[in-house]
């Protein structure tokens, strides 16, 4: 949907809503704040909605660094360009684009390759600043530096994003279907696809059904997947994971004296041909390298752990087992071709991702999103900007 | 080469030579045993010749259970079929064959997939007795039963293999290149050729320039790899490395401030596209991935380590970088098709084993082959039989 305020904003600094993160776990707080026009390969957006991702609420809670404060948190988000910066062609005022972490210049050896999603040139770090000069768009009235966030900061009402970390999109796709292809949704549907790729008939067990390993189960099911286990805490997990694909649901805390990997093992009659680990624990990572096929097994690592955490597996199980271990950033997927292809297989009805959206609220009750995601009540709240 | 002797020893024990173990780490007594008639699904060799592999130094040091004594080692050879048990139709009289350690049934769900060499209906474990009855055939002249060797036991003139432990070749290979079939050699090429699918064009480093990782040199040369990089501590190692297509060598110890893989990813600009570990040192499969091209890059544990060790990986490491990692057991092979395809490409002149070989002793000296070999003296050092 074209918009035509950019011939009045363009080159200016705007003045609009942000929910700022003053102090680690703090409630966001709506403000003022200022957001500088783009820079050389930059562009301003205006956000139509975003979601949250619990990586928002991992480093919204970070005391320490990577944790940074005051910060304009989300990542997972679409908008409309407001104005574009020197040396932008990709995109023109008026485009529907949605913003990713992952940058994706092209160019470089990684971008080039079939086998890498991991761009060289503008390599991924989790940065307070903007990717190429390292300083911010952002600052609050009082004139002081607001932080980025992965190189998006959807919490607000424009931001500006490096052209590497945005793809162009078909207008006509729902913005609160497609701001979850920001990141949750096509991390897990491309950890399957993509990084897994797994096989028609094979089987899948997947530790931890929030957004992403449902994504992952949902990814499996258009793999062709037969068997999808689902392996979480809260047995409501089941209701919903089934819409997606899940044949079997594992409640870990139901296991009686076995693990959730020996129950796996058990019926499977000897492990799956696939298990991903969408938590972010360590010991999960174990069960469910425990739990894969010998011979052929991918145990593919999704979620995020905190800093410093260690994989461990016996040395002679690796050597004698066949199995293999992964990870998945991203799923694996190069976010400017393989976004609009997601987008695609969900406007042919292919891809599912209403059942993902399961709150939403207006940008002034942000907070609540924060509640709803930490109380595991909610896949993913899509908060709208609604000016 | 037939041999006309089944006719006067089918069916009876036979009194021969063999190289016994009596305690860990003491040298071996060459003493008459009995060798009992083959049971069903089981036949007796006559050994031709043997190699010495050093899992077979690493089980006669070892103390304490796995390690058990007396035993027979061996468990590269070649030799001729003197006699068959009952229900075994693949093999006859006077047939030339290989033993190997790892059971290729043919017939269950690992066997019968092309993605696996992991027997399931014969699981391997490393252990002292016959396969299907977990009995011995041996006996020393006071009656006391010796142990087996990972299903071979190759340190005797005769010795009895089940079945799914034997494949047959064409007698016209020099023993003294076949035998390094049964083991090592085929490890190493296959894990280059089968388990990592070394593609031509790539960058290989290989630590560890014993056979095993010779080995994966000469398979990453048959697979077109363009670049070679052998790492040892021991410089003459290069020599022979380059023969078999090592193009750059690095020696560990001489890396002054930097650590191996930070040479190694400088020598590559980022990376190697297959790192493989063929010592059997925790630390060096942790070097290997560090100098794993991000993206794609293949780290294969191939070496054997301590029981009871742990690899251990940084979890942000795996999740971001785009590394897989996994162990090669037998290279990936399948036995009885993959030893005769390797056969056949050391007779059409492609897979190199001359270099292999760096002594050859007498049965009676087999206790030059261990000191040559835990001096890091030689290669491959091949017994003869003699008889």
């Amino acid at each position: 949907m074209a918009e035509k305020e950019g011939s009045k904003t363009a080159g200016k600094p705007i003045r609009c809503r942000a929910a700022v993160a003053r102090k680690a776990g703090e409630p966001l707080v709506m403000e003022e704040v200022i957001v500088s026009p783009p820079s050389p390969r930059e562009v301003r957006i205006r956000i139509i909605c975003t979601s949250l991702c619990y990586s928002d609420v991992t480093f919204w809670r970070m005391k320490d660094p990577p944790g940074f404060f005051p910060r304009i948190l989300g990542h997972e988000a679409i908008g409309v360009v407001e104005s574009i910066g020197e040396e932008v062609d990709e995109v023109t005022e008026g485009d529907t684009v949605i913003p990713i972490f992952l940058p994706d210049c092209g160019e470089c050896r990684d971008c080039r390759s079939k086998k890498s999603n991991l761009c060289s040139k503008l390599p991924f770090k989790v940065s307070p600043w903007m990717h190429r000069d390292e300083t911010s768009r952002f600052t609050d009235l009082k004139g002081e530096t607001l932080y980025h966030f992965l190189y998006i900061s959807s919490f607000s009402e424009y931001t500006v994003v490096d052209i590497a970390h945005l793809t162009k999109v078909d207008p006509a796709i729902p913005p609160n279907r497609a701001c979850l292809l920001s990141c949750g949704i096509s991390t897990g549907v491309g950890a399957a696809c993509r990084t897994a790729d797994v096989e028609a008939g094979s089987t899948v067990a997947i530790f931890g059904m929030g957004a992403i390993g449902l994504a992952v189960a949902e990814g499996a099911r258009l793999c062709g997947a037969k068997r999808i286990i689902g392996v979480d805490v809260n047995p409501e997990k089941f209701i919903i994971g089934k819409k997606f694909g899940v044949t079997d649901f594992i409640n870990s805390h139901s296991c009686g004296d076995k693990t959730a990997s020996q129950v796996i093992n058990e019926m499977t009659a000897g492990g799956a041909d696939y298990c991903f680990e969408c938590v972010g624990l360590a010991s999960l990572v174990h069960e469910a390298y425990a739990c894969c096929r010998k011979g052929w097994g991918k145990t593919v690592v999704v979620g995020v752990d905190k800093p410093g955490s260690q994989l461990n597996f016996s040395s002679y199980e690796v050597l004698h087992s066949g199995k293999i271990i992964m990870g998945s950033l991203f799923g694996g997927l190069k976010p400017k071709s393989d976004i609009p292809i997601l987008v695609k297989r969900y406007m042919d009805k292919e891809l599912q991702l209403e059942e993902f959206v399961t709150h939403e609220v207006s940008f002034n009750d942000i907070n609540k999103a924060f509640d709803l995601l930490i109380d595991g009540k909610s896949l993913r709240c899509v908060i709208w900007m609604d000016k | 080469m037939a041999d006309n002797q089944s006719s006067t020893t089918a069916g009876k024990p036979i009194r021969c030579r063999a190289a016994v173990a009596r305690g860990p780490g003491e040298p071996l007594v060459i003493e008459e045993v009995i060798v009992a008639p083959p049971n069903p699904h089981e036949v007796r060799i006559r050994i031709i010749c043997t190699s010495l592999c050093y899992s077979d130094i690493t089980f006669w040091k070892m103390k304490d259970p796995p390690g058990c004594f007396p035993t027979i080692f061996g468990h590269e050879a070649i030799g001729i079929v003197e006699s068959v048990g009952e229900e075994v139709d693949e093999l006859n009289e006077g047939d030339t064959v290989i033993p190997q350690f790892l059971s290729d049934c043919g017939d269950c769900v690992d066997c019968r997939s092309k993605k696996s060499n992991l027997c399931s209906k014969f699981p391997f474990q490393v252990s002292p007795w016959t396969h299907r009855d977990e009995t011995s055939r041996f006996t020393d002249l006071n009656g006391e039963t010796l142990y087996h060797f990972l299903y071979v036991s190759s340190f005797s003139e005769y010795t009895v293999v089940d079945i799914v432990h034997v494949t047959k070749i064409d007698p016209s290979i020099p023993p003294n290149r076949a035998c390094l079939l049964s083991c090592g050699v085929s490890t190493g090429v296959g894990a280059a050729w089968k388990t990592a699918k070394v593609k031509a064009g790539s960058t290989v480093v290989v630590f560890g320039l014993g056979a095993i990782g010779l080995a994966v040199v000469e398979g990453a040369r048959l697979c077109g790899a363009k670049r070679i990089i052998g790492v040892d501590v021991n410089p003459n190692k290069f020599e022979i490395g380059k023969k078999l297509g090592v193009t750059d060598f690095v020696n560990s110890g001489s890396c002054g401030n930097q650590t191996l893989s930070q040479v190694i990813n400088e020598m590559t600009d980022g990376g190697a596209d297959y790192c493989f570990e063929c010592v059997g040192l925790l630390s060096l499969v942790n070097e290997a991935f560090a100098c794993c091209r991000k993206g794609w890059g293949k780290t294969v544990v191939v070496g054997l380590h301590k029981l009871g060790s742990k690899l251990s990986f940084d979890s942000f490491e795996v999740l971001h970088s785009g590394k897989s990692i996994r162990g090669s057991f037998y290279g990936g092979l399948k036995p009885k098709s993959d030893i005769p395809i390797l056969a056949k490409r050391y007779m059409d002149k492609e897979l190199n084993l001359d270099e292999f070989v760096t002594h050859e002793v007498s049965f009676e000296d087999i206790n030059n082959a261990f000191d040559l070999l835990t001096g890091g003296k030689c290669v491959r050092c091949v017994i003869w039989m003699n008889k």
